[in-house]
């Protein structure tokens, strides 16, 4: 019963059942499983250490200079896209080609920004949640709900790229709708 | 003459960043619920598209990806500030209205990404006409959005009450913005193969098999 709540709660929560945050991503990642879930990985690690820059920006940043917030989110995904492509060639220099690209389609999209701009509203709105751990806990939700919304869609993938859909509606028209039916049962559950 | 005549209406019709390549969907499925939003999102997306792909166009090309793709970031966060301040005097309320999403279009894939991939390899004149078109497309499509779903989910138009008496609230939501956009995707890709028969190129995209 714990899981089920657990389970209810992270997709009544989900960026892109709720948001639609990220959603080109997923829908271009999706052609291929493995791209699916290391780009889904990759921007788990940047939603969950981007969040620790938030909250130092939050924590610091005065009300009145809160326009320069994206500027200043943007500079530390900047800084963290710099630091994993570099920590990735030093581990990896053989892979470093093949798997530089998740970092590159991660880095600057809506689903990474978006859980900052997420995370900071409610924490403007609910003075609790300005911590640290909350911060990190929501990054960290945020990437597991985008790793869940790629299962859910990787389950119907070849059904909605299926011969038997009209040519006009096969590929992303279909995902779209698809998503759509999921995100209205979503709406229900919460 | 021909090329430019195609790469206007490619961004338009036949390459439509919304409809085509699902870029910048996320406002769409959640602000485009009144014209009012639309508006504004229009607006503030042409700002910030334009001025930023017009100053990153002079960022030295021999620079490497990665600090390309940051300071074209840097510039947009940049060219936002103004934008946001110019948005609060012409659409009172659509920032509160648009909430995260409206920063979301400072960062959008047309500038990180779309910029190195395409419009950057273009001549500068070429460019800049081709951005152009490929961000009327994108404000058609969210007006077009925002004006049905409105009509459809509360009745009015811009506001103003219409005399329609098949509201379908759901198309206010999130869920109905993505089942909407779906229909219009679908809808578009039919419309682009009447028009110019471009059958055999959806044939040919990539699908899997049920056998």
């Amino acid at each position: 019963m714990f899981l089920i709540t657990d389970l209810i709660a992270l997709l009544a929560a989900n960026l892109i059942l709720t948001q639609a945050l990220g959603t080109s991503t997923l829908f271009i990642a999706a052609g291929n499983r493995k791209n699916l879930i290391w780009t889904a990985c990759t921007i788990t690690v940047f939603t969950t250490v981007g969040s620790v820059a938030a909250y130092i920006t939050d924590r610091n940043l005065p009300e009145k200079y809160s326009d320069y917030s994206l500027l200043i989110y943007t500079l530390s995904v900047g800084i963290l896209y710099v630091i994993l492509l570099s920590a990735l060639y030093f581990i990896s220099r053989d892979n470093f080609a093949k798997t530089r690209k998740y970092i590159h389609v991660s880095a600057f999209n809506c689903a990474v920004m978006g859980t900052l701009f997420t995370i900071s509203r409610k924490a403007s709105e609910d003075s609790s949640l300005m911590n640290l751990g909350s911060y990190i806990r929501a990054g960290f939700e945020a990437g597991i709900g985008f790793i869940l919304a790629a299962v859910i869609l990787t389950a119907a993938y070849r059904k909605l790229n299926s011969v038997k859909v009209p040519a006009s509606f096969r590929g992303f028209p279909a995902m779209l709708i698809y998503l759509g039916i999921i995100s209205m049962a979503v709406y229900a559950l919460k | 003459m021909n090329n430019r005549k195609t790469s206007v209406f490619d961004g338009i019709l036949g390459d439509n960043m919304v409809l085509s390549s699902l870029m910048v969907i996320s406002p769409v499925i959640i602000c485009g619920d009144t014209l009012k939003n639309a508006e504004a999102l229009s607006y503030a997306f042409t700002s910030v598209t334009i001025l930023s792909m017009l100053i990153a166009s002079f960022v030295p090309k021999k620079l490497p990806y990665t600090v390309k793709i940051i300071i074209y970031a840097m510039i947009s966060s940049l060219v936002y500030i103004p934008v946001k301040v110019a948005t609060q005097e012409f659409y009172r309320g659509a920032i509160d209205r648009i909430g995260i999403y409206f920063p979301l279009l400072a960062v959008n894939s047309l500038i990180v990404l779309q910029s190195e991939a395409k419009f950057f390899r273009m001549p500068r004149a070429k460019m800049f006409f081709s951005l152009f078109f490929y961000v009327v497309g994108f404000d058609i499509v969210m007006l077009l959005t925002g004006l049905i779903r409105e009509l459809l989910a509360y009745g009015t138009i811009n506001g103003r009450v219409a005399d329609v008496d098949l509201p379908v609230s759901g198309l206010s939501q999130p869920f109905g913005g993505f089942i909407f956009l779906g229909l219009m995707c679908g809808l578009y890709r039919w419309i682009r193969s009447l028009v110019s028969r471009e059958k055999k190129e959806m044939r040919s995209e990539p699908y899997v098999s049920d056998n």
